[in-house]
Parts: C-alpha cells; sequence; structure tokens
C-alpha cells in the first residue's frame, strides 16, 4: 500500500506535468488528483506497523509506517491536501505552473518517503529528492537566485554529507543500513563513533529544522519560494528534521553517558534560536519575511522540548511540531492571498484591508493568537507544557529565555496584523477584493483546528501518546489524557473547557452589549475622521503609522542587532575566495609557467643533492 | 442548571466588588494626586460619575467590527483573570468567602500569565482599525514595555515555582497559611522583583509611556467615548483589582475576609501609584532597558535564592 501511494505520487507529478503542457485546465484537475487520490488512500487504507520489502539493485529498501512517522504523515498528507487545493488559484495565471506542481507532489512524496523509511539508504534517497524539490522551488520565481538559492543549496548539502558521512560509518562497522540494527546495536560501536554519529545526524536535522547557526538559508528560501508551498516548507518539511532529531534522541543520546551534556547543549541552542528568530522577526518589514523568522524561531520552542526529552517537554514539542502546521500554514496562505489580490507583501506600502479581506483577517487573527500561545488557542497547551516541563527539569534560566521569546513575540504578531489589516484605509487599495473561496476555505479551516486543539487537545494527545510509547516512553500519563485537562507531575492543572466557555461567555455579552447599547445613535465613519488635535485629515492626507513601526524597541535591541552570523559566514566566504585566488595564480594554465615550475623543482631537487637517478 | 446559575451570580457578584473597588481606589488615587500637586483634585466617587456619564451616552462612532471586539477582548481578560485568581484566602471563614470561589482551580499562574496578554493584543486591534496613529504608537509602546517587565515578573514567578514546586496559586496561598511566614518574606528578591515589574504594569509614572497624554492624546483609548470607553474603563478597573489581588496572594499570604483585603490591596497600590506622583516619564527604550537592568539582576537573584536555599 505504501508503495503503491508513493508511486501514485511520483506518477502523478509526471503526468501533471505533462498535462500541463496540454492546458492548464488539464493540468489544475490532474494536480488535484494527483495530491487528493493517493492522500485518502493514505487515510483510510494504511495501517501504523505495516512493512515492506523491496529487492533493488542488490539492496533492501525496507518501507513501513510507526505510530511516530505516522504523526507526522499526518501533517504533511493534511496540509498537503489543503495546500494543494489553495495552491490551484493561486497560481492560476502564473508563470511555470507546470514546474511548481510537479515539484510541489515530488516534496509530498519525498516527505511521506521518508517518513516511511526504516533503512538509511532509502530514507537518504528521500532526503535528497525532499532538498532538491524544494530546492527548485526557492529558485522557481528566478529573483536572487545567486544568493537565496546557493545558500540554501550549500546548507542543504553540508547536511546532506553530514548523513551521508554518518550512514557510512554506521554501515562500515556495523554493517547493516537497517535504522532498527544500528539503534539496537549501537552499543557496539567505539565511543569515538559513538559521539561522532549523533552529532553528524544532528548537523543533517539540524541544517533542515534550521536550527542556529545553520538557519541562515531560511528566512530567504521560505520567502523566496511561493506562499503556496511555503506553507508546506515551514509547515512540514522543516519538521523532517525535527522527526530525525527524535530518532537521534531517543534511540542514541539516550544510551551515551554525555547524553544529558549534548542535550543540554541543543536545549540552548534551541533557546537561543527561539529569542534571537523572535528578535529579528520583529524587524522585518515584509510579511514574508517576518513569518519566515517567526519559523525559525517556533522550531527553536520545539527543538528545546526535543531536547529537553521528559515525557511532558517531548509532549509538547509534538504538540507544538502539529499546532505549528496548521498556524503557520494557515498564515502563509494568508500572505498569499494578499499578494495575489495587491501584488505586494510590504507592510509600509498595504493598508487597512480588513474590511475588504474579512475572512482572511479572521483566519489570520485566529492563526496569529494561537502563534502567540494565547488561551484558549492550541499554542497555549504546547507552552503551558513546555514551561512546566522546564521548570520541572531543572531549567531555569531556559525556561526566563523562552517566556521572553514568546512575549517578544507578541510584537511581531501585532505587526503583522497592523500591518496588513489594520491603520488607515487608503483609495489606493480600494478595489481589492476578498479572495476566492478556494483559497480561504483552507487557511479557515486551519485556523479553526487551532481553535479546537486549543480545547480539546485530546485528540492530539492520544496519536502522540502511542507515537512516544512507540519510541520507548512507557510514562506519558496517556491514559488520564482523556478530558481536555493539562496537567503536570507537580500536580499543576489547567481546565481546559471551563475557560473555553467562561472566555467565550464574556466575550459573546460584552460584544453583544457593546453591539445593541445606543445602536441607533453609533454610527459609522471612515478611519480619515478621526481625532487628530482639533484638525481633520485630508482625505491624501496618510497618517497610517507602518514606516518603523518598532522603532522604539529595535532601539533596545540594537546592539544585540549588529551580530549577526551571516556576516561571520560571509567573512568566511570571501576569506576561501581569497584563497581561491591565490590558488588560481600558482595554477595560472599557462604551459610556460608549469614548465618553471617543473625547473624550479628540479634545481631546488639538486641544491639539496638528491640522487635523482639512483 | 442551577449550579450554573449560581456560578454566575457568584461570578457576578465578584465582577461587581471588583468594579466598585477598582473605581474607587482610581478615584482615590485622582484625589492624592491632587493634593500631592497642592490641588484640591476631584472627589473620590469620580470615576462613578465619569462612568455613569460615559455609560448613558445615546451617540457616538465607531471605525468597523474589531473596534467593538477589541473592547470585548480587554473585558475577557479582566473578568477571566478575576475568576481565576482566587479573590479571598481557602481558609477564611467569613460568610461569604464561598461566593468568591469562582474557577479558581481551573487555572495556574502561567495561564494567568497568558491571559493576561489576551486583551490587550484585542485591545490594539481594536486600536489599529480606528486608524489613528496615535492609537498605533500607544500600542507598540505599551507591547515593548510589556517585553520589559515580563522579564523581571517572570523571573519572581519561576523563583517561586522553585521553591515550592508548584504552579498553583492556590499552593501559594496555603503553603503561606501553613508556614506562618508570608512568601515577601520568604523570598524578599522575588518580591522586590515583581514589585519592581508592577511598577510598570500599573502605567503610572514613569512608565505612563502607553497613555502619554501630551505626546500621544491617551494613545490606544484616543477615538473611544461613551460605551466604548465605559467598557474600557471598567475592564481598566476590575483588571487593576484582579492583579492587585494576585501580588497579595502570592506576596502577602491573602486575605481572609474583605477588610484585610482592602487594606492590603491599597497599600500595595500605592507603591506604583507615590512613585508615579513624583516621577517624569521615560522614552520608551529607557523603558525597556532599565527593566532589564536592576529588576532583571534581583530577579536572578531571587532564582539563585531560591536553588540555593
Amino acid at each position: 500500500m505504501i508503495t503503491l501511494i508513493l508511486l501514485l505520487f511520483l506518477g502523478g507529478a509526471i503526468v501533471t506535468w505533462l498535462g500541463g503542457k496540454l492546458s492548464p485546465i488539464v493540468g489544475d484537475m490532474l494536480f488535484l488528483v494527483t495530491i487528493i487520490v493517493p492522500a485518502g488512500m493514505f487515510f483510510t487504507g494504511v495501517t501504523v506497523g505495516e512493512v515492506t520489502h523491496i529487492h533493488a539493485l542488490g539492496l533492501t529498501l525496507t518501507w513501513g509506517l510507526s505510530p511516530l512517522s505516522y504523526l507526522f504523515s499526518m501533517i504533511v498528507v493534511g496540509l498537503g491536501i489543503l495546500l494543494a487545493i489553495y495552491a490551484v488559484p493561486f497560481m492560476k495565471g502564473k508563470q511555470k505552473t507546470g514546474a511548481f506542481y510537479f515539484n510541489f507532489t515530488l516534496s509530498v512524496m519525498a516527505m511521506l518517503g521518508i517518513l516511511v523509511s526504516k533503512d538509511w539508504v532509502s530514507f537518504f534517497i528521500f532526503w535528497e529528492i525532499m532538498t532538491w524539490s524544494s530546492y527548485l522551488m526557492v529558485i522557481l520565481n528566478g529573483k536572487d537566485v545567486q544568493r537565496v538559492g546557493i545558500k540554501y543549496f550549500i546548507f542543504s548539502a553540508i547536511g546532506a554529507y553530514a548523513m551521508l558521512m554518518a550512514m557510512v560509518v554506521m554501515n562500515s562497522q556495523l554493517g547493516s543500513f537497517l535504522m532498527a540494527d544500528t539503534f539496537n546495536n549501537f552499543q557496539h560501536l567505539t565511543v569515538g563513533n559513538q559521539i561522532l554519529i549523533p552529532i553528524l545526524l544532528l548537523t543533517a536535522f539540524g541544517v533542515k529544522s534550521a536550527m542556529m547557526p545553520l538557519h541562515v538559508w531560511a528566512p530567504d528560501a521560505y520567502s523566496n519560494a511561493p506562499m503556496a508551498y511555503t506553507g508546506l516548507f515551514s509547515g512540514a518539511l522543516s519538521k523532517m528534521g525535527i522527526y530525525g532529531m527524535v530518532l537521534v534522541m531517543v534511540t542514541m543520546i539516550n544510551q551515551l553517558p554525555e547524553g544529558t551534556l549534548i542535550r543540554d547543549i541543543i536545549a540552548w541552542i534551541g533557546g537561543f534560536t527561539a529569542a534571537a528568530a523572535t528578535l529579528w522577526a520583529i524587524t522585518q518589514d515584509d510579511g514574508k519575511k517576518l513569518l519566515a523568522w517567526s519559523s525559525v524561531g517556533q522550531m527553536g520552542y520545539i527543538i528545546v522540548g526535543v531536547a529537553i526529552g521528559t515525557p511532558l517537554a517531548m509532549l509538547a514539542a509534538l504538540f507544538l511540531v502539529v499546532v505549528h502546521a496548521m498556524f503557520k500554514g494557515s498564515l502563509f496562505m494568508v500572505v498569499g492571498a494578499i499578494e495575489k489580490q495587491t501584488g505586494t507583501t510590504d507592510f509600509r506600502e498595504i493598508n487597512g484591508l480588513i474590511r475588504k479581506m474579512p475572512w482572511t483577517f479572521i483566519s489570520a487573527l485566529i492563526s496569529v493568537i494561537a502563534l502567540a500561545g494565547i488561551p484558549p488557542l492550541a499554542g497555549f497547551v504546547s507552552k503551558w507544557m513546555l514551561y512546566e516541563a522546564l521548570i520541572q527539569n531543572n531549567n531555569y534560566i531556559l525556561v526566563i529565555l523562552l517566556f521572553f521569546a514568546s512575549t517578544a513575540g507578541f510584537l511581531y504578531c501585532y505587526k503583522f496584523l497592523h500591518g496588513y489589516f489594520l491603520g488607515q484605509e487608503e483609495p489606493e487599495w480600494a478595489h481589492v477584493k476578498e479572495a476566492p473561496v478556494t483559497m480561504v476555505v483552507p487557511m479557515l479551516l486551519l485556523a479553526i483546528g487551532t481553535f479546537v486543539l486549543g480545547t480539546f487537545p485530546q485528540l492530539l494527545f492520544k496519536p502522540i501518546d502511542s507515537a512516544l510509547q512507540y519510541v520507548g516512553y512507557d510514562a506519558t500519563g496517556g491514559h488520564l489524557w482523556g478530558q481536555s485537562i493539562l496537567f503536570s507531575e507537580w500536580g499543576d492543572v489547567v481546565t481546559l473547557q471551563p475557560i473555553l466557555y467562561a472566555v467565550l461567555a464574556v466575550f459573546v455579552f460584552f460584544a453583544l452589549f457593546l453591539w445593541f447599547k445606543g445602536t441607533k445613535g453609533t454610527r459609522y465613519v471612515s478611519t480619515k475622521d478621526i481625532s487628530s488635535s482639533g484638525e481633520l485629515p485630508k482625505e491624501w492626507e496618510n497618517l497610517t503609522f507602518k514606516v518603523n513601526f518598532m522603532q522604539p524597541f529595535e532601539r533596545v535591541i540594537e546592539p544585540f542587532l549588529k551580530r549577526q552570523i551571516d556576516k561571520y559566514y560571509t567573512a568566511f566566504g570571501n576569506g576561501l575566495e581569497a584563497l581561491f585566488e591565490f590558488t588560481r595564480r600558482i595554477y595560472t594554465g599557462n604551459g610556460q609557467t608549469y614548465a618553471i615550475y617543473a625547473i624550479l623543482f628540479l634545481a631546488l631537487l639538486l641544491l639539496f643533492r638528491v640522487n635523482l637517478f639512483g | 442548571m442551577e449550579y450554573i446559575l449560581i456560578k454566575t451570580l457568584e461570578a457576578i457578584a465578584t465582577f461587581i466588588l471588583a468594579f466598585i473597588v477598582g473605581m474607587t481606589y482610581g478615584g482615590v488615587v485622582r484625589k492624592i494626586t491632587g493634593r500631592v500637586h497642592n490641588r484640591l483634585g476631584p472627589p473620590w466617587y469620580q470615576n462613578f460619575i465619569d462612568a455613569f456619564k460615559l455609560f448613558s451616552k445615546t451617540r457616538g462612532i465607531h471605525h468597523g467590527a474589531m473596534h467593538f471586539l477589541g473592547a470585548a477582548f480587554l473585558m475577557v481578560t479582566s473578568v477571566v483573570s478575576l475568576m481565576i485568581i482566587p479573590v479571598l484566602a481557602p481558609g477564611g471563614h467569613a460568610w461569604y468567602n464561598s461566593w468568591f470561589t469562582n474557577m479558581n482551580f481551573n487555572g495556574d499562574l502561567i495561564f494567568l500569565l497568558y491571559i493576561m496578554t489576551f486583551g490587550p493584543l484585542g485591545m490594539a486591534m481594536g486600536a489599529g482599525q480606528t486608524g489613528n496613529p496615535n492609537s498605533s504608537i500607544g500600542v507598540t509602546r505599551g507591547l515593548s514595555q510589556m517585553v520589559g517587565f515580563e522579564i523581571p515578573w517572570v523571573m519572581a514567578l519561576v523563583a517561586l515555582m522553585i521553591s515550592y514546586k508548584t504552579t498553583s496559586v492556590i499552593d501559594f496561598m496555603n503553603i503561606q497559611r501553613e508556614t506562618g511566614t508570608w512568601l515577601m518574606f520568604a523570598n524578599p528578591f522575588a518580591f522586590i522583583a515583581a514589585v519592581l515589574a508592577m511598577l510598570g504594569m500599573f502605567r503610572y509614572s514613569p512608565f505612563d509611556i502607553v497613555g502619554a497624554p501630551t505626546e500621544l492624546a491617551s494613545g490606544p483609548v484616543s477615538e473611544n467615548g461613551g460605551k466604548f470607553l465605559f467598557t474600557m474603563m471598567s475592564s481598566g478597573s476590575v483588571f487593576t483589582f484582579a492583579k492587585l489581588v494576585l501580588y497579595v496572594d502570592l506576596f502577602m499570604g491573602g486575605a481572609n475576609n474583605l477588610v484585610m483585603l482592602v487594606v492590603k490591596t491599597f497599600l500595595l497600590y500605592m507603591i506604583p501609584v507615590l512613585y508615579g506622583i513624583v516621577s517624569p516619564r521615560y522614552r520608551t527604550e529607557q523603558a525597556v532597558r532599565w527593566f532589564w537592568g536592576w529588576p532583571t539582576f534581583i530577579g536572578l537573584l531571587a532564582i539563585l535564592y531560591a536553588v540555593m536555599f
């Protein structure tokens, strides 16, 4: 069944590509069928635990679905369907639709392939397909190929080589490519290899999950890819790194005596990623860039949870993995819809879309509340569990760092919403209409999903619980997760349902109160008719506050912003270039120069009286 | 059904208490400020008159749906935090004690930290839709300041959590009752850090950069009048009361009856008020840097103290 689904994706990608050549509509239809049919088969036909063996090229590839990979593949397939529905109107009238559909389908296939791989060979093959298809997406619009594309490519290559090296070492020492074998026989490796292999693998996975300092490709790549793909890029593709990290953490690091040290280091890297990326997100003036940095930051939270590795922390991290895919998918769709309808994504250009694109605004609002981690939405559930886990695991300073990142996150959350939807309504944007239904419905569905999971997290706790039990956590309290109550070992409790009802009751009561009290006397006035110290702003006067939006805060964090890892990489690159330049002076390609080298060499040998001919 | 009805009535009673106390405090603060400034000042019940005037206005303007929802979001924060924070200590024996239980056992400190930011963010949306640049400027200032004071405040709370291995407000109150020591003496650094954070939380000078009457024409509140301003005003009063009660619960052992509650909250409230009366206003970046200076250092000391002892 798994083989069939993967083959369907692969065949569908090619057929869609060819069909798109005939007519765009055929391409659209084929694309939807290609995504939805195998996805539907996945939801109905695949059972957790089934295993298939494929013999090819003298190797045995083993594919199967574990509870852990089932959890991740739900994200891939679910997000894939919604984004495919969204992508068709998004790509309408754009160049290179065929290439987009092809790479989209290949990405989904490769991610599923990674998740079902039970041996390192197929894991690596699918990993490379994923990297290549996403690379082609990043450079799809042809902008900044040099800067963005090469950066992404170099970092992906570093990750891939690291993984390849780890695979080769494992195979030469243990004689097997099977994941289960390498994990079980990990103790038989020498101590050096026991440390080397996890670090190599973590480098590979850290690149994909944009862990600092391996993150520099992410903001540019996320914002350069088409928005219909970035939702998948940030929501699902970067989660493959987390998937690998979970595997390495629970199988290899746990067996190491130095395991706690490595865990602490990675948790700190994750915390630093969360904080620093949040600060960078605040300074962005482009919605795509802002969300890209925010994705890097959210991955930081997840990495912290995975690295801490207590049952509660793992639960929080995996919960955030799913929820992040939902709200970030929705938010990238929002930006895509705005780009489609207005032609720009710069906060400083767009104003006051709230009355023109109300449904887009509602999805953005709900998703942002989930992103900020405010109850009663789903982001809060994972944040609460993460903080509890950190405090109970004695990571006191790290929890402060994360609190800081989360509070600073409100700044960019507000900047995002204010940038597009609020502020003064300008006649320049009067023509803007709401995005097509097929674009609005997917983002709205994802936003509502965060709402549901925020109150009934047990819907997600059950699959996460079985995934955790599969990787070896015995006591996650799974039997107690049935009542939409959050609790920790200390006995701290948050009951979500009464809170949701209270919030809704108060909110509805006061909204109705404000609406119905003196409705007749309350009239609507435009945003041009505002109180500004006795003056009446003219129609052409634009009083919107957008440029240097967070300037006071940026002044505070200025010393930090001066230090960019990107600059160090550039300096390193320049240094290498200087070295190559020097090498080029030696190897000029000129025969006479080489002749001189040969003579000089001989002269040198004679000088030292070396007997050349015996 | 009957249960829900009684619960609702109790919640309304708590709300009315918070409303009256909060409004009175507001009026008294205006009076005290006036006296310190060598003015006569308005009467202590001036806030009630203002609220009644705003409530009875029949005409007004709005700028769109979010303008309505912003004020409603603000109310959600005030009311829900009031419901979660225990108004009276669980050990008290006054006949009305059970009225103020509400939803005390449904949330903890981390929940409170987050629900307390829900309102300002929703309010910020409402302020944004009015299109008034002063509102947006006020909001960005307010959010920046929140990032500032949240650090020492969270550090103080984490210090308490480390010491007593709980995040529940009720548990902290029980611990103080059992040991007989208020947490402000058990971990003085945490109390100092929390009080310094409180200066920013209550937005009196030198941290009144959000409203900033002379620069921003009262910031996010501008463009609001009548019922909107009434809702915001009552929400502000209730929220002030809720925050004060939280401080009293955490550091001063809570209160067994309403009289003690009023005394303790009033004394605590005078710290930001009196400090504010004699202070000029900071710039935003100065305010944030101030919070990341000594208050954060004292917060670190609080955590160290909690780890060591």
